[in-house]
């Protein structure tokens, strides 16, 4: 072997070790930043959840940004688009995995889309965080990877119901549903709480999602006697069956889930919606009352995003702002075992938006279980209980 | 008692809604022997622009809701003008596709204003409540009820006593013998695409009162659709009758019958109707 060849040799050798050595460790962490991938709905059926929370998102880490980063790491937000498509989300998932080195995903939205999703990112080594599916397999079974923020309907509503006939006496409750997995997981939950208060479910009526007349429905509980209503309904359907109710002269408590906390509710229903309760696993951001440190934010959010901010922009800004507090903690060697093994160490206190505590274990992935309780008064909600366990 | 009679009275209205549009399928199915996929686009379509053209540019409600029934029939025969035209002749599946294909487009040109797709909206038309005897009314029940007499009675006249009228059911009769009879076959398709079109917006306004604006409010249409086979396709009167039909019977179901049958029972009527009526109510018994 000639000298220049073993040089040559020796020198590509050198090469190779050194390309080797100098690949990240960690997919998405460089010297200089964190890759973080989101697969939202800004152009679906749930894009008026999908855009706040994206806003929310960035918001916070461009904050961080601007104060230095994460020891010294920028956050870059990659953000995908399902439109709510399963489909369109597994492809998202494997842009995000293979071309952008996604070290985490945050905040992934929408139940098929994440169902369709969570195997690509979880098989690809990545942390899945938080996504806005209130389901099971989000969290268990216990899985190192996989970390949710948000219970299912169903604990939260169970807590909710029982706390509910408990304070007010009611001896009939009844349900109205959306013909669906969200209605039926509602249903067990309520069923779960009469259950241990010994009552019955005296009946309950469901309609087909896209539904637009609740009148027989309606009637029908209003026959039954009812006098306590919990509705497994989104924002119109809420709306549609307060507004029946009241238009009948019924004047019975209803209960809405987290679905129908929304600002929207008592925007579209007006005075007919006066009085309904409602379950908020975050309020709503009123910059009327806010607390100093509230409205400074809902100030920002207003001037970088020129609208008001909803319970969703803060659902965003809180989830990425656990990431950040996660990510400072797991200290300048970020890897994604390391951040994992931190988030189960990590209690979140609570903080000026009103959350609730979020505590992760090792044993134990779901942050919160806790929602509380709300009511529309003067045509906004007013949280009426504290978190409800 | 009460509960039946108020029950039923919103089981009307809302079968009146699936009634307008049902006869939107008629009149253009009677003209053009098309089924119309794009029916549900075109009452969302009516609906939304309606609501820009009040709240967004500051119309009046009056102004804006007729200029929006006007602008979607123009829109209906535009779309006949430019597409459905070149599917006259060709195997009947072109012009069903043309029709679903044009409602993708609409579908998408709403959802591209971010405004349509974030927020669900109401119409501030006949918001009061009427009070008589007992029962509790919705103002928007009894509009859409007045509304559907009101049509049901011009469309008639329309038809039976115009020249235009009677030329459309001419050719419903049979295009041949009435182009043989000068009856402007090509000019008749467009008035029918446009008057299918305006029907379908005039159903969204009427809905809106009932419901709310939103992308999905198209969705009646699957209603609608069953209801004007039911009528026979072909029947106005027919389309008309098996709308209210199928509004009654959903609302009386829903108070009425156990939970889980309530929803197929109007589905199993429907098939009885067909069975006893093969071709729809307005043929009567003797279309067996």
């Amino acid at each position: 072997m000639s000298l220049l060849l073993k040089l040559a040799l020796a020198a590509g050798a050198s090469v190779f070790l050194a390309t080797v050595q100098a690949a990240p460790a960690t997919p998405g962490v460089t010297d200089r930043e964190i890759v973080v991938g989101t697969i939202s709905d800004l152009s679906g059926p749930i894009a008026l959840l999908g855009v706040p929370v994206r806003d929310g998102l960035l918001m916070r880490f461009d904050e961080a940004n601007a104060a230095g980063g994460v020891h010294g790491r920028k956050i870059r937000l990659v953000v995908e688009d399902s439109g709510y498509d399963p489909k369109r989300a597994v492809l998202a998932a494997r842009k995000l995995v293979q071309r952008d080195q996604a070290f985490a995903f945050i905040a992934d939205m929408g139940t098929p889309v994440v169902m369709a999703s969570m195997p690509v990112i979880v098989d690809a080594g990545r942390l899945h965080l938080f996504p806005f599916s209130p389901h099971e397999s989000t969290y268990l079974p216990l899985h190192p990877l996989k970390f949710q923020n948000f219970a299912p309907y169903q604990t939260y509503m169970e807590a909710a119901t029982r706390h509910m006939v408990q304070a007010h006496g009611y001896q009939r409750s009844c349900l109205l549903y959306q013909d669906d997995d969200y209605g039926l997981e509602v249903m067990k939950g309520v069923e779960a709480a009469l259950g241990k208060l010994g009552r019955p479910l005296v009946d309950k009526t469901s309609y087909k999602r896209g539904a637009t007349d609740l009148s027989s429905q309606v009637a029908r509980l209003r026959g039954a006697g009812c006098d306590f209503v919990v509705l497994a309904t989104v924002v119109r359907e809420t709306v549609a069956a307060m507004s029946e109710a009241r238009r009948i002269g019924w004047k019975v408590d209803m209960l809405v889930t987290a679905s129908g906390y929304s600002a929207q509710t008592h925007e579209l229903g007006g005075a007919a919606v006066e009085g309904l309760y409602g379950v908020s696993v975050l309020p709503h951001p009123y910059a009327e009352g806010a607390n100093k440190q509230l409205a400074d934010w809902i100030q920002r959010y207003r001037k970088r995003y020129g609208v008001d901010p909803n319970v969703w922009s803060v659902m965003g800004y809180t989830l990425a702002d656990m990431f950040v507090h996660t990510a400072e903690a797991a200290g300048p060697q970020l890897t994604i075992d390391g951040f994992a093994r931190t988030l189960e160490k990590f209690d979140f206190t609570r903080d000026y938006f009103g959350s609730p505590e979020y505590r992760f274990s090792p044993t134990d992935h779901l942050g919160n279980r806790y929602g509380r309780l709300a009511q529309i008064r003067n045509g906004k909600w007013e949280l009426i209980s504290d978190y409800l366990k | 008692m009460l509960a039946v009679v108020q029950v039923l009275i919103s089981g009307v209205a809302l079968g009146c809604v699936y009634g307008l549009v049902a006869l939107s399928f008629v009149l253009i199915y009677k003209a053009t022997e098309t089924v119309s996929f794009m029916q549900g686009e075109l009452l969302m379509l009516g609906a939304f622009a309606a609501l820009g053209l009040h709240l967004g540019a500051g119309w009046p409600l009056a102004a804006g809701a007729l200029a929006a029934v006007a602008g979607t029939a123009l829109l209906g025969a535009a779309f006949e003008r430019i597409a459905l035209r070149h599917a006259v002749g060709r195997p009947h599946l072109v012009a069903v596709l043309l029709t679903f294909g044009l409602g993708l487009m609409l579908r998408g040109a709403v959802a591209s204003v971010p405004a349509a797709v974030q927020e669900t909206y109401r119409l501030p038309l006949a918001a009061d409540v009427v009070q008589i005897g007992a029962v509790t009314l919705a103002g928007g029940q009894l509009l859409v009820i007045a509304a559907t007499l009101l049509i049901a009675a011009l469309l008639t006249l329309f038809f039976r006593a115009t020249r235009t009228g009677l030329a459309l059911r001419a050719l419903s009769e049979d295009a041949r013998i009435a182009a043989l009879m000068g009856v402007p076959v090509a000019r008749m398709h467009t008035l029918a695409w446009a008057l299918g079109a305006g029907l379908a917006a005039l159903a969204g306004l009427l809905l809106a009162p009932l419901t709310f604006i939103h992308l999905n409010m198209g969705l009646v249409a699957l209603k609608a659709f069953p209801a004007a086979v039911l009528g026979g396709l072909t029947s106005l009167p027919g389309a008309l009758v098996a709308g209210l039909f199928l509004g009654v019977v959903e609302a009386l179901a829903g108070l009425m019958l156990p939970e889980g049958v309530k929803d197929v029972v109007p589905y199993a009527l429907l098939m009885l109707g067909l069975l006893l009526f093969p071709a729809g109510f307005g043929a009567g018994r003797a279309g067996r």
